[in-house]
């Protein structure tokens, strides 16, 4: 039995070793603190602001307790039972502040609290371990908001900090200084950064997310799904970059850059719905004397179903890899509805990148007779309805009436606004016959009432008009957002921009260019008039732009794009793993044994002196520049009391190899004994952290008692 | 024991090692608290290079001249240049002996062991160079005859800092000549104290025992040429050198090998038969400081910053 624990005893843990009351020191608590901080403060910008000030508090009480440890009500707030109870306390507290507990936000908050609270009540190297883990994640979580690379540059100082924090902790005795520390972390994350390349490039991505989040009702800013007097012109006030275009050959010109959106075709007299009744439509192969736009569209998450393309869709938006559709139908990201419109197979919640193809046309052809509700109006606006038909009566067919109700905008004293007056009970009568001023939803609901008051089907088509180019793509903001009409003549769907006729400088150049003292009154783009500063935003775009393209979007298929320009083929995840394997161990080897080989060609002696200086810096005697080698070596005699005979004789032994003339016996015989010593010495040197001083004074006893 | 030990007694039969210590503490008697500069002029006068005291006046050239001739037993002589000294008044003259019709030459002061050019900066650059020509071949051609000078030729010279009135400066050319540049400086207190109860000092040069003679001389001499040299300490040297040389004009080949020279002689000074790097890192500001910058005192601290940035082997 004796034997037994006698043998298994070092594989036991050693509990009756460890001090009862061991605490972290300040520089660990500092280090850790600066981790939590950098993680943090990211989550800032978008958790309440209580949760915040809660999880900064709790750090600063456990800095200022580590500070004055006698305080009895400072250690009672950072104790256990107190940090448990906030932890719990600050659970329900997010649960009632938020009104759901299983989402990205509340549970991010909660993370948030809860390292706070951890650290509060840290003890022990084992806790502030997991500490370490748990920011870890926390930091991860930051990318469950923004993917830019503003969030990516926001990462890096707090991954900085958790090497830092790693440094510390594992060798808490180590008395090298901070700028070593940080020396060391930064040659270390230099080192591993190809590692990171290798990895990013060649590790196995899944097709698709690996987890979806559960959606949290946060309002986006964007096209909606209705349309009331003023919701467009609301919207046109942002500045937020609704999607991104990157167009293979020439991009058209902006008049002709009618995105599709949400088509509203049901009416209650005052706000335009769509109507369930369509069905899904394939997208009409285009004849060959068409010119066809190929073009790549990087949808911003609005988290609606509907994506958007221009005009009349020629294809299904596909997943944006052009190289590998070759014999396999790729999976289709969304399917086309009857009314021409785009649905997405489910909510955009991240960016969706999409290839799509179109044909510039304002006629939407259709083998669909249009549906009743595209003649239906509700009777709220019976001055229209009366207007109307009195006016058709006048006309020849559809097509003079259409042109007799846009030259009533062209003609009469019609404004193009952004603050139109607000409209009553029947809004399209108030706007025609009082108002006369408004902005694109306006028109178009009024052209459709018109239409359909005549007989005509119509229908308002809401989308984005125009873009911004930037450099190789185009920027379509939110503020491109518009409004037109469709209406049914000659069996096929025309497009009638009424707004055209009331601004055309918006359909040629913009809304700014259209209404540049509404645009900048409203705050707009004021801050766009400045050149330098839209230029500098629009680089930013462009830098993000291409993060989102080369970073964000590697995902499997432009994988297979890299190995096949790399000519492997697609490689088995065993390959991809052995080949890791094998270029990471080419390059430590590199790390490693570059400084051996560099001292290869030097004589024995002189890589042992090197040796013998590596050894004592890692007790953290480093030797000055100008400081011979007896001064360096007397210096690490009085800094390493116990280790004074043996660097003498070193001391001895290496100036006699080194600058006295050889003589074989004799340099042998010091060789071999400095081979010894050195082996003796650095055996002692190395776990500085983990015994300490004190342990390392015992095996000398051992020592010399031996 | 092994050979080189026997080789080691053998020599040191004829010199006692400890001979040059002895030297250095009977110096420092007459130049009291100033042994690192005799440390290095006895290093100079070893490695066979002529030594450039420069300072102001009062503080123990002549004294020094005075000491080191006593103790070697030589002769010493003075030549104060002046503005009007003539390349004659050095090394001599011709003179038309009325007697036998004939030219006779009359040697100059360089003929001698140890010579003493003091305030060497404040002659004309003809007078300096005829000196500068003797130190560097240790003989002297006039009239077309060559007149070898004596084997051991020594020559203190010393120069005013550059600021005061009335120097002609050393080219920098001509300052390569000299192996050593060092100043003396005002005692310390302590020494200034007993400099000053014991009085003359001059007088006390003369009374001193001569401990070395030319063969002495010789053959501690010749140990300085088998003082071993390793490579880490070569590599040492050489990194200096290029290290001066980053910005403009560094240490000449020369200069180097003259580092060489001093590193041993002062190797032997320590009683030791291989140079140490620190020996090199000693005895660098006094050989390259006036190399450097002309001057004796800023070139000290000029070697000092180049010192500083070469990491010793």
């Amino acid at each position: 039995m004796n034997v037994m624990s006698r043998t298994w005893h070092r594989f036991l843990p050693r509990q009756k070793h460890k001090p009862a009351t061991e605490t972290l020191d300040g520089r660990t608590l500092t280090a850790l603190a600066t981790v939590i901080f950098l993680v943090q403060f990211p989550h800032v910008f978008h958790l309440p602001i209580w949760v915040s000030l809660t999880g900064a508090t709790l750090v600063a009480l456990k800095l200022w307790r580590h500070n004055r440890p006698d305080d009895a009500l400072l250690r009672r707030l950072t104790s256990p039972v107190a940090a448990t109870f906030i932890a719990a306390a600050t659970a329900v507290l997010i649960r009632m502040d938020y009104g759901y507990s299983l989402g990205r936000d509340p549970c991010v908050a909660f993370l948030f609290v809860l390292i706070a609270a951890k650290y509060a009540e840290l003890k022990r190297a084992n806790d502030a371990t997991a500490l370490l883990c748990l920011s870890a994640f926390l930091l991860l979580t930051q990318y469950f908001y923004a993917q830019s690379i503003l969030a990516a540059v926001l990462t890096l100082p707090a991954v900085f900090a958790f090497g830092v924090a790693l440094a510390v902790l594992r060798d808490a005795d180590n008395p090298a200084t901070n700028t070593d520390h940080i020396k060391l972390v930064g040659k270390l994350l230099l080192q591993g950064l190809p590692l990171a390349a290798i990895l990013f490039l060649g590790f196995p991505r899944l097709p698709g997310p690996l987890w979806s989040l559960p959606d949290d009702a946060v309002a986006r800013t964007g096209l909606s799904d209705s349309m009331a007097p003023g919701s467009i012109g609301s919207l046109s006030q942002s500045n937020e970059v609704a999607f991104r275009v990157e167009f293979d050959g020439v991009p058209p010109t902006p008049e002709q850059l009618y995105w599709r959106g949400p088509v509203l075709s049901q009416f209650d007299g005052r706000e335009w719905t769509e109507h369930d009744t369509r069905v899904e439509a394939h997208p009409q192969a285009p004849s060959d004397n068409t010119r066809v736009h190929d073009y790549t569209v990087m949808l911003q998450p609005h988290r609606q179903r509907w994506l958007f393309a221009l005009d009349t869709a020629a294809s299904l938006p596909y997943p944006d890899n052009p190289d590998t559709t070759a014999g396999i139908t790729p999976r289709v990201l969304g399917q086309l509805m009857s009314d021409g419109q785009m649905i997405a197979e489910r909510p955009v919640t991240q960016v969706l990148r999409y290839r799509q193809s179109s044909v510039l046309s304002d006629t939407l052809a259709t083998n669909v007779p249009p549906a009743p509700h595209t003649l239906y109006l509700p009777g709220k606006n019976p001055r229209t309805i009366a207007f109307a038909r009195s006016l058709r009566e006048k006309t020849t067919g559809p097509w003079d009436y259409a042109q007799r109700v846009l030259n009533i905008f062209s003609e009469n004293e019609f404004h193009y606004t952004l603050q139109p007056q607000l409209l009553g009970d029947a809004p399209v009568d108030e706007f025609l016959f009082q108002s006369q001023a408004g902005f694109c939803e306006h028109y178009s609901a009024a052209f459709v009432v018109l239409m359909r008051a005549a007989g005509i089907p119509a229908r308002v088509v809401t989308g984005y008009l125009g873009g911004e180019m930037n450099g190789d793509y185009m920027i379509v903001r939110q503020s491109h957002a518009h409004a037109w009409a469709e209406a049914h003549i000659d069996g096929a769907w025309r497009r009638f921009d009424p707004t055209a006729h009331v601004s055309p400088l918006r359909v040629e150049q913009g809304l700014s260019a259209a209404l540049p003292d509404e645009v900048t009154a409203t705050g707009l783009t004021g801050t766009l008039d400045a050149n330098w500063l839209r230029e500098a935003q629009l680089r930013w775009d462009a830098m993000n732009h291409r993060w989102q393209t080369l970073v964000v979007n590697f995902n499997d298929a432009s994988q297979e794009k890299l190995w096949e320009k790399l000519g492997v083929g697609t490689p088995s995840l065993m390959q991809i793993v052995v080949g890791f394997i094998a270029l990471s161990a080419v390059w430590c080897a590199l790390i490693i044994g570059l400084p051996s080989w560099q001292h290869k060609h030097l004589p024995p002696t002189e890589r042992h002196w090197l040796q013998l200086c590596r050894v004592l810096a890692r007790r953290g005697i480093t030797r000055n520049t100008n400081e011979s080698m007896s001064e360096f070596l007397n210096r690490a005699a009085l800094a390493w009391p116990n280790q004074q005979a043996r660097l003498t004789q070193l001391n001895t032994d290496f100036s006699a190899l080194r600058f006295q003339r050889q003589y074989s016996a004799e340099s042998d015989e010091r060789l071999t004994r400095v081979r010894r010593e050195l082996l003796q010495l650095a055996a002692r040197a190395w776990p500085i952290g983990r015994r300490g001083p004190h342990s390392t004074q015992g095996l000398n006893k051992a020592q010399t008692a031996r | 024991m092994n050979h080189r030990a026997t080789a080691a007694i053998t020599q040191l039969e004829v010199v006692p090692s400890t001979v040059l210590l002895d030297v250095i503490d009977q110096l420092e008697t007459v130049l009291i608290g100033k042994r690192e500069q005799l440390t290095m002029a006895l290093a100079c006068l070893l490695a066979r290079g002529h030594l450039l005291i420069e300072d102001v006046p009062g503080v123990g050239k002549t004294t020094l001249a005075h000491a080191l001739s006593a103790t070697l037993g030589v002769d010493w002589k003075r030549v104060q240049f002046t503005s009007d000294l003539l390349p004659a008044d050095v090394v001599g003259v011709s003179i038309l002996d009325n007697h036998d019709n004939r030219f006779h030459f009359q040697r100059g002061p360089v003929f001698t062991s140890i010579l003493l050019a003091d305030e060497i900066n404040r002659a004309p650059p003809r007078a300096q160079s005829a000196l500068l020509e003797a130190m560097e071949e240790r003989q002297v051609t006039v009239d077309g005859t060559t007149h070898a000078l004596d084997d051991g030729f020594f020559v203190i010279a010393t120069q005013n800092p550059a600021d005061q009135q009335g120097a002609y400066p050393l080219p920098q050319s001509q300052l390569d000549r000299f192996l050593v540049g060092i100043e003396l400086g005002y005692p310390d207190a302590a020494s200034e104290r007993a400099l000053l109860a014991q009085g003359d000092q001059r007088q006390h040069a003369k009374t001193l025992q001569p401990l070395l003679n030319d063969a002495s001389l010789k053959s501690l001499r010749e140990r300085c040429e088998a003082v071993h040299l390793s490579d880490p300490v070569l590599d040492y040297i050489q990194a200096l050198l290029s290290a001066t040389r980053t910005d403009g004009t560094g240490l000449s080949p020369r200069a180097g090998l003259n580092l060489v020279r001093l590193g041993r002689a002062c190797a032997v000074i320590e009683q030791r038969d291989h140079v140490l790097p620190d020996d090199v890192r000693r005895v660098f500001p006094v050989l390259a400081g006036h190399r450097l910058t002309g001057q004796v005192k800023s070139g000290h601290s000029a070697a000092q910053a180049v010192l500083a940035q070469v990491a010793m082997p």
